[in-house]
């Protein structure tokens, strides 16, 4: 928590000690709060996920029971998505998103606070639910009726959980919305802004557009289980496939939610340690934004065998595999740019090339998930869990631990230990694909997700994954030492401690004063 | 309010196609770039991206009835 | 901050925040559209009669094997077909018979709700009555005979010789 303290208390006096964090409206302060909270969260996701591949490492029952591995499950995926990955994302804008367009603090500095604030209720929420009668939440974390219908206490809490996280993402997308397109410095055209902070824009409005329709599902859900409507209950004429529609027509705009701040984070360490301008910076733009828009008209692809016409699946299968195209051409951008660079591999861009490289696989994966005859045999197989763990932790995951790295040494005005923080990628990136990579071949074979249990030939692989899974959870304590102790005394930072860096932050001393930008600074 | 570079003429519907349509494979040349970027007001690329929008999904439909049927 | 761009910000705030309330109702709105949909497409069509072609021609030289099953859900009736099986010509004509009662002494309703193994069997299977098509409601200890009127397309997979048509019963809120 020292990120900021030692520079903190030059311009206006306010609280000390916990008061301080309490009600701190600094966009500093406000996004280290969140960088914590989201890696608190993603050790809780991250235990819950040791459970899961614990019970998986052999056949048969050993540590859960069955209803709680599915609460483990359940929460697993909750809180990584909501709690971990989707937080950590807003944490990185809070920070450098000022820093990067030349603005003092947010646009709506109080809202800011709340927004932060309301991530720990929910998240208390969603942990204790564990406790009460009838256990957490356990029909998955897309909680498909009727088994959320169906459900006790937990169910409810999480529902509670969903709608606190969604209303905090909403106001935080406004916020940032409106940092962005009002209070850029002079001369820092939209054309000018860094990669980074363009992506969080269009996210940003893709996140007011699904996560209000995220919070209408769950009202409905609510209203179905406690006041007798009846909209996905089949004996009161509702349809619990509509659920399914109008879940994904949130969920897969929220997949690129977790993954367009990846994308800008490695569109800015890449030039970086290329030393070259971003091959094709425009067209990113336009691609970034093309893939947002016509993400919204993918979302039936999770749902090939719930039952739909035929023209109904070619759709869904040829729109979903022409996305990917503008998706392909970012990869070619990021590899153009490091073409004939002179490039150096500090961590940052070890995670960023790690990144490209496990992204594609993902994204590979993804496509195969899309053509209608073979999802058909994956759908609800291992195989789709691998898609989406090469996305999301070797995605959207790798991006953050990137971006940490990269900007660590601006935030606390330390270096980190080069050693250790390699290590910590070589670690993740090893273990990773140990835990993850057989889980392709696990869903070929037809091992189902979601069970405690599987048949003995599935034996040997899940063996392998999880160990992998053990050793990148281990991994996971190590990045939070490497960061401590890069706080607690790492070596002293310069203020543009890579030489390639261009953006606006690197022209602040290191570490950034608690105010900055007060007069803003004026873009050639 | 911070845009200096004033559009100094209207984009044609022709141009605001073309730029939506090279959006959709993400890729653009500099040159036509820097001009979309000069003369396409921002709420041209907005129409211009629903629309393309649709004339995608209708296109995708059509392919869809042709292969179905 | 200058005043100025407080202002523009929380115009901004506003238009932003109306959009997150249109979206909220937009997700409101994707049930009726979602209705209308099947409606105008035919999917999902379980509650209104089928319209058959008149000229629909019997294929004598097949006969399928119709297992008839029923259930109740949550709802003090019992509930159970007259004749457990009855074999068809594709393409002819066939009435089977339901009986359900209430057992409890309160006046009930439930809706049945058909499901058919092979699930293709949907697409087949062209009902012109059936019990199913709307609520029932039953006095206290009342019993009732009901029939299902249905033919099944000759367009069916000739591989098919047994199919399963199945009801199940769920008990509708009061007022509904
Ligand atoms: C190349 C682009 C991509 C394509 C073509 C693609 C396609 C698909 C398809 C077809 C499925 C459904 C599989 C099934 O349930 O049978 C799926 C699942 C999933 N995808 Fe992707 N995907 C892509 C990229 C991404 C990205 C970037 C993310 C997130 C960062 C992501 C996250 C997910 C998740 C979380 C699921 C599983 C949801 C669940 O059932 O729990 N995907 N993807
Ligand atoms: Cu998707």
């Amino acid at each position: 928590m020292a990120v900021v303290q030692d520079v903190h208390g030059h311009h206006d006096h306010h609280p000390s000690g916990i008061m301080r964090w309490v009600t701190t409206t600094n966009h500093k302060d406000i996004g280290t709060m969140y960088l914590w909270f989201s890696f608190a969260m993603f050790l809780v996701g991250g235990f819950l996920a040791m459970g899961i591949r614990a019970e998986l490492f052999m056949p048969g029952i050993q540590i859960l029971e069955p209803e709680l591995f599915n609460s483990f499950t359940t929460l697993h995926g909750l809180i990584m998505v909501f709690g971990a990955i989707m937080p950590a994302f807003v944490g990185l804008a809070n920070w450098q998103v000022p820093l990067m367009i030349g603005a003092p603090d947010m646009a709506f500095a109080r809202m800011n606070n709340w927004s932060f604030w309301l991530l720990p209720v929910a998240g208390m929420l969603l942990v204790s639910s564990f406790f009460v009668p009838g256990g957490a939440a356990a029909g998955g974390w897309t909680f498909y009726p009727p088994l959320s219908a169906q459900g006790g206490m937990g169910v409810d809490m999480m529902i509670f959980a969903v709608h606190i996280l969604g209303a905090s993402s909403i106001m935080g997308a406004i916020n940032i919305i409106t940092t962005i397109l009002n209070m850029r410095a002079p001369g820092m055209t939209l054309m000018k802004m860094p990669m980074f902070v363009w992506t969080w824009l269009i996210t940003a409005y893709l996140l007011v557009l699904v996560m209000p329709v995220l919070a209408g599902t769950v009202t409905m859900l609510l209203t179905d289980r406690h006041f007798g409507t009846s909209f996905f209950n089949a004996a009161g004429g509702g349809d619990p496939v509509l659920f399914q529609h109008i879940f994904w027509f949130f969920g897969h705009p929220e997949v690129y939610i977790m993954i367009l701040p990846a994308f800008g984070i490695v569109s800015e360490i890449i030039p970086t340690f290329s030393r070259k301008p971003l091959f094709g910076y425009s067209s990113m733009v336009y691609a970034t934004a093309s893939i947002a828009i016509l993400s919204c008209i993918v979302w039936a692809h999770h749902m090939f065998t719930v039952g739909m016409p035929t023209v109904g699946q070619l759709f869904f299968m040829y729109a979903t595999m022409l996305i990917a195209v503008p998706t392909g051409v970012k990869v070619f951008n990021w590899t153009a740019t490091m073409w004939r660079g002179s490039m150096t591999f500090e961590t940052p861009m070890l995670f960023a090339i790690g990144f490209i490289f496990l992204f594609v696989i993902g994204g590979f994966s993804g496509v195969i998930c899309a053509i209608v005859p073979i999802d058909i045999q994956v759908q609800d197989t291992y195989y789709v869990i691998a898609h989406f763990h090469y996305v999301l932790v070797s995605g959207a995951l790798f991006a953050i631990f990137g971006a940490v790295y990269y900007w660590l040494p601006k935030w606390c005005g330390r270096m980190y230990d080069v050693k250790l923080a390699n290590m910590h990628f070589w670690l993740s990136m090893i273990f990773f694909n140990v835990a993850f990579f057989v889980q392709h071949f696990l869903g070929l074979a037809g091992m189902p997700r979601r069970i405690p249990d599987y048949s003995l030939q599935f034996a040997d692989f899940n063996m392998i994954s999880s160990i992998g899974a053990f050793g990148f959870g281990l991994t996971q304590l190590f990045f939070l030492y490497i960061v401590i102790k890069c706080i607690r005394g790492g070596e002293k930072a310069a203020d543009r401690p890579w030489e390639g860096g261009n953006t606006l932050e690197w022209t602040l001393p290191s570490p950034a004063p608690y105010h900055t930008f007060e007069t803003p600074p004026v873009i050639k | 309010m911070n845009n200096t570079e004033q559009p100094a003429e209207k984009a044609s519907a022709m141009q605001v196609a073309k730029a939506v349509f090279w959006s959709f494979l993400g890729i653009r040349k500099k040159d036509d770039l820097d001009r979309d970027a000069k003369m396409i007001k921002p709420h041209q690329v907005v129409i211009g991206g629903l629309i393309g929008g649709v004339i995608f999904v209708l296109s995708i439909l059509t392919l869809v009835k042709v292969v179905t049927s | 901050m200058t005043q100025g761009v407080t202002k523009i910000n929380l115009e901004m705030l506003k238009k932003l925040l109306i959009f997150s309330v249109i979206m909220f109702g937009f997700g409101y709105a994707l049930v009726p559209m979602y209705e209308k949909f099947c409606e105008v497409t035919g999917i999902n069509n379980l509650l209104q009669p089928d319209v058959v072609d008149k000229n629909i021609k019997v294929d004598m030289t097949r006969t399928i094997a119709i297992e008839l099953d029923a259930n109740v859900r949550g709802l003090p009736w019992q509930f159970k077909p007259l004749q457990s099986n009855v074999k068809i010509h594709p393409g002819e004509s066939l009435e089977v018979m339901y009986e359900i009662s209430n057992v409890s002494d309160q006046e009930i309703s439930g809706q049945a709700i058909p499901s058919y193994s092979p699930r293709f069997l949907e697409k087949y299977m062209k009902k012109f009555e059936c019990f199913c098509f709307t609520k029932q409601v039953l006095k206290p200890g009342e019993t009732r005979q009901m029939p299902v009127k249905f033919v099944i397309d000759p367009q069916i997979p000739v591989d098919v010789n047994t199919v399963t048509i199945s009801y199940t019963f769920f008990a509708l809120q009061p007022g509904k």
